[in-house]
């Protein structure tokens, strides 16, 4: 038998890992610090700087803008969540029946997640604006709206406006994701559950969706995370406002470091992001643990 | 024999020149000038080309990022040795000890005169006595119109509002929901955009900074809030930076904006229609001329290479002959003594010429962005109904008084 | 496959019903894209007119040649793949040895780098930008390809570990263990007889930092001085500048930055989709 723990395993393992660490773990470290220290302009290029603590942490708290971007942050991240999840599902779903064009029209719509945040941000600021907004003026033409909707200069609707961008942005990678992992369930499994007389929705409910499990819960994963750090295209949408309604972490944080010259804060903030993250991963690797062991 | 002579020759030639580029120094240059025709480019040009001591290598950094790439320059110790700051940030550098002292130089400099500068770029680029920046260029703003359909709607164009009263008036009229057209725009973008375009507005009104809660202040909030509320202007003009709301003019949709000269060439280009320009209002009663001093600056980081160099550079750039390159994209010269000969769009340089000379300044501050961004929220919550305009200075007020305290303007 | 999940229609009828459904609401979801292109050919009043125009009113090839022959597009599209093809090499090569160690070795200390793994991910990256920049500095790879790669794959690394260790664990270690039998070293059995299985998930991931790469922002501008090394993503930028953007530029910039990637994409995603059946199961 193949040993489990040979060497070359290791060093497998290691090479990446160590890599990633080097790369990722030192930036991290440094903004750490910085979080913990009184950075000015004047001490930004030393590395020893005055040592606050928490105090960064403690000013974040108990600014009511971090509290409502915090919230913002979550609430982008978990409609994301669930909207790509259920929508690529159901596009994958879709285009797995093979009619005429599915292919062409599939890859088609990968295009959206190809641009960059900058024009994704643009084209839908230009969409949305009230006056001379598509968006305002096929609703008002269909009858649907008497009044245009001020959906990025109303601070209510602002929020709901990125997320609808963002949604459209990133759907079809969550799409080509979960359609790839459609194709990988046997057949066999849907004739065995017809044999028994399960209907359709049983079948997707016993066959489809325990087979997918894996795969939405990592593409849950991803999106979590690439949701947390969306910044290109919030800030040429909306630049986080209407009065912060639509500001997330790492628009915030970017504003305190580099608009508002408040690098201990804007690391703060940072931090606070990787915490956040820190108990999704968590949830995300026991789950997976399970299905392997299972 | 004669062979060697011959390579003798050539070799020693070759060590000339190759001593000759050695000798050359470098000067980086960092700025954001994306626009083909600005002065910037036919600056470098020409001093590359005027001597041999010097060669300046630019380059263009994407305008949004400028600070941050500053920032990071001075976290890691590689700033360039010249590079163009916005005028309000200059102040957080230089209060950092981030900016060379150019005081002297420019005392001693035989071409840069600050006695005829304009009065605002003589006092900016200014910290607690010495001097960090010089203004490279100036702009301010003022209130461009569509001729067109102010005759449409009965008013004269030869005749545009002087006063606040006029305007509101001539934007009441102007404004047509069938037609998708506002009576006015204007900048209130959650960024120094907005504060840039409203600080004309509180000090015509009589108001001041240090006093955001007193009524003057609140009466020209009012003045922005009303026109909002009323429909003469666009509930989106929150979202709107200040090209945006030209854009919005150009396309015909809003009837007056409130602009500055950076917008000519393109309005030239794009606005089909008899557009003009006239000097921002008064208030009635009060009749203080007033706008916003604009501008980016040339500075030299803390660090840089070539101070001499740099210096230099910035000498010949603030020569009349760059100037004159300068109005071809709208740039005007912080001097005074220049007068660009056959300027383009004669009317619209006379018209901001005129409104240069009641250009206040913005600070300076070292903490500028911590006290323009309570004058933003306020206006995004008086302008969105979230907060009567009275209250919300009331709170912006309050969020700077701690700081003038520690530092007054 | 949708077939056992819906109502019995016959096939026919059920593909005929998808495509009636499937081509208009393709058009509803691409319309911003549209949008897109045919603001590379409006002027740039034009893009904020009120009521908006569905179709240019003067189509004009001025931004898409100023885009092309001015600003030189074809430099900026070449870094971008100077950058993306050795990310996305050396994402594959790093990626698939860790996610097969990760699978085979089972141990708290994989699950613990599969979470930091995850984790680094969601710094926001502007502010790794500055110490990654002292990394590079230090190094002496400041203003070259290989220090915008190095960055990169880091990112795109993650990815590749995260979606590659499920797939390694479908394949079965008796496998190797037969393989080991027969003489094979531990590499051997991973280079002949594990990796040819994976080949589909390996071109998902490859595919995948492929467009990652090329659409990278910050580590160019943060490690690039010079404008003619920078790839599209920057090169964008030089659109929006302090006085003004040039829109309609910028979305015939992007019009055309789109294009390799999405040719890449409708080629390969046949196999990318399809194959992952033949890799998986065996």
């Amino acid at each position: 038998m193949a040993p489990s723990r040979s060497p070359l395993l290791h060093v497998f393992l290691v090479a990446p890992v160590f890599y990633l660490l080097a790369m990722v773990g030192f930036p991290i470290l440094y903004n750490v610090a910085m979080s913990l220290q009184d950075v000015t302009l004047r001490n930004l290029g030393q590395l020893v700087r005055p040592f606050v603590g928490l105090d960064n942490f403690r000013e974040l708290i108990a600014d009511p803008i971090f509290r409502k971007v915090f919230v913002n942050s979550l609430a982008f991240v978990g409609v994301n969540v669930a909207g790509q999840v259920s929508l690529g599902l159901l596009a994958a779903l879709f285009f797995a029946e093979s009619f005429a064009g599915a292919h062409f029209l599939r890859g088609l719509l990968l295009a959206t997640w190809m641009l960059p945040g900058l024009v994704v941000g643009a084209l839908w600021k230009w969409m949305f604006a009230s006056q001379y907004g598509v968006v305002n003026f096929v609703l008002a033409t269909l009858h649907l709206i008497r009044e245009p909707v001020h959906w990025l200069s109303d601070p209510a609707v602002a929020m709901t406006s990125v997320m609808i961008a963002h949604v459209w942005y990133i759907m079809p990678f969550s799409m080509i994701l979960i359609a790839a992992a459609l194709t990988a369930i046997p057949q066999d499994l849907y004739e065995a559950a017809a044999l028994d007389g399960a209907g359709p929705l049983a079948r997707f409910r016993h066959v489809t969706l325990p087979a997918l499990r894996p795969t939405l819960l990592a593409v849950a994963c991803l999106v979590t995370i690439y949701s947390m750090r969306a910044f290109d295209m919030i800030f040429a949408l909306t630049q986080g406002g209407p009065l912060d309604s639509s500001n997330v972490l790492p628009l915030l944080s970017y504003q305190f470091s580099f608009q508002q010259f408040k690098f201990g804060m804007g690391a703060a903030v940072g931090t606070f992001a990787v915490v956040f993250v820190l108990a999704v991963a968590v949830v995300y690797v026991r789950t997976l643990n399970e299905d392997v062991r299972a | 024999m004669t062979i060697k002579k011959l390579l003798a020759g050539l070799a020693a030639v070759a060590c000339l020149t190759a001593s000759e580029a050695m000798a050359q120094k470098v000067i980086t240059l960092w700025h954001p000038y994306n626009a083909e025709t600005d002065m910037i480019y036919y600056g470098i040009r020409t001093f590359n080309e005027s001597q041999k001591d010097y060669r300046i290598e630019a380059r263009l950094v994407p305008y949004t990022q400028l600070t941050a790439e500053m920032i990071k320059a001075v976290a890691t110790g590689t700033p360039p040795d010249l590079v163009t700051l916005n005028d309000p940030v200059v102040a957080s550098f230089a209060s950092q000890d981030q900016l060379i002292d150019i005081t002297d130089r420019i005392k001693d400099s035989k071409v840069i005169n600050l006695s005829v500068y304009f009065k605002g770029p003589q006092t900016s680029g200014v910290w607690q006595g010495r001097r960090y920046s010089i203004a490279r260029e100036v702009n301010t703003l003022a209130l461009y119109y569509n001729a067109d359909l102010f005759r449409a709607k009965g008013l004269d164009p030869d005749k545009p509002p002087k006063t606040w009263a006029e305007v509101r008036a001539a934007a009441e009229k102007l404004t047509d929901p069938a037609g998708r057209v506002f009576g006015i725009g204007f900048c209130a973008h959650a960024s120094e955009q907005s504060t840039f375009q409203f600080l004309p507005w509180l000090w015509q009104a009589g108001g001041s900074i240090n006093k955001l809660d007193a009524p003057e202040a609140i009466e020209a909030l009012q003045f922005w809030t009303d026109l909002v509320q009323k429909g003469y202007a666009s509930k989106d003009v929150i979202n709107q930076q200040q090209n945006d709301v030209t854009n919005s003019f150009m396309a015909g949709n809003y009837a007056m904006a409130v602009g500055g000269p950076w917008e000519l060439p393109r309005i030239q280009k794009d606005a089909k229609f008899d557009w003009r320009v006239t000097t921002l209002p008064v208030k009635d009663g009060k009749n203080i001329q007033a706008s916003s001093l604009g501008g980016f600056h040339f500075a030299i980081p803390k660090g840089a290479k070539e101070i001499d160099g740099a210096f230099r550079a910035i000498e010949f750039m603030s020569t009349p002959s760059i100037f004159q390159d300068g109005w071809r994209s709208g740039l005007m010269a912080p001097r005074s003594d220049v007068d660009i000969k056959d300027p383009l769009w004669p009317k619209a340089y006379a018209v901001f010429r005129e409104q240069m000379k009641f250009a206040i300044q913005r600070g300076p501050h070292p903490q500028w962005p911590d006290l323009s961004r309570p004058i933003q929220i306020a206006i995004q919550e008086a302008l969105t109904g979230a907060k009567p305009p009275a209250q919300a200075l009331k709170e912006a007020a309050q969020k700077i008084q701690p700081i003038l305290a520690k530092q007054p303007l | 496959m949708t077939a056992v999940l819906l109502p019995s229609m016959s096939r026919r009828t059920r593909r005929v019903a998808f495509s009636v459904l499937g081509f208009p609401g393709a058009a509803i979801y691409l319309f911003p894209i549209y949008w897109m292109l045919i603001s590379g050919f409006k002027s740039s009043a034009e893009i904020f007119a009120n009521p908006p125009t569905f179709f240019p009113r003067a189509p004009s090839l001025e931004a898409f040649h100023s885009v092309i022959v001015q600003e030189n597009i074809a430099r900026y599209l070449a870094n971008s793949v100077i950058i993306a093809v050795p990310v996305t090499l050396l994402t594959l090569a790093l990626g698939s040895i860790g996610a097969y160690a990760m699978s085979r070795i089972r141990s708290r200390l994989v699950d613990l780098a599969l979470v930091m793994v995850l984790l680094l991910q969601v710094f926001p990256e502007a502010l790794i930008a500055t110490p990654i920049f002292i990394i590079f500095k230090w190094v002496g790879l400041l203003n070259t390809f290989l220090a915008v790669i190095l960055a990169t794959t880091s990112k795109t690394l993650a990815f590749a570990l995260v979606i590659l260790r499920p797939m390694f664990l479908q394949v079965p270690s008796e496998l190797e263990d037969a393989a080991h039998v027969d003489g094979c070293t531990r590499f051997q059995a991973f280079w002949r007889i594990v990796l040819p299985l994976m080949q589909a998930p390996l071109l998902v991931v490859g595919a995948i930092s492929f467009a990652q790469a090329y659409g990278e922002f910050v580590y160019p501008i943060t490690l690039l001085n010079q404008q003619n090394l920078q790839p599209g993503s920057v090169g964008i930028y030089a659109f929006i500048g302090a006085e003004f953007a040039d829109w309609h530029r910028v979305m015939a910039f992007a019009s055309i930055y789109v294009l390799p990637i999405l040719a890449l994409f409708l080629l390969l995603q046949r196999n990318i989709v399809s194959g992952l059946t033949a890799g998986a199961l065996k």
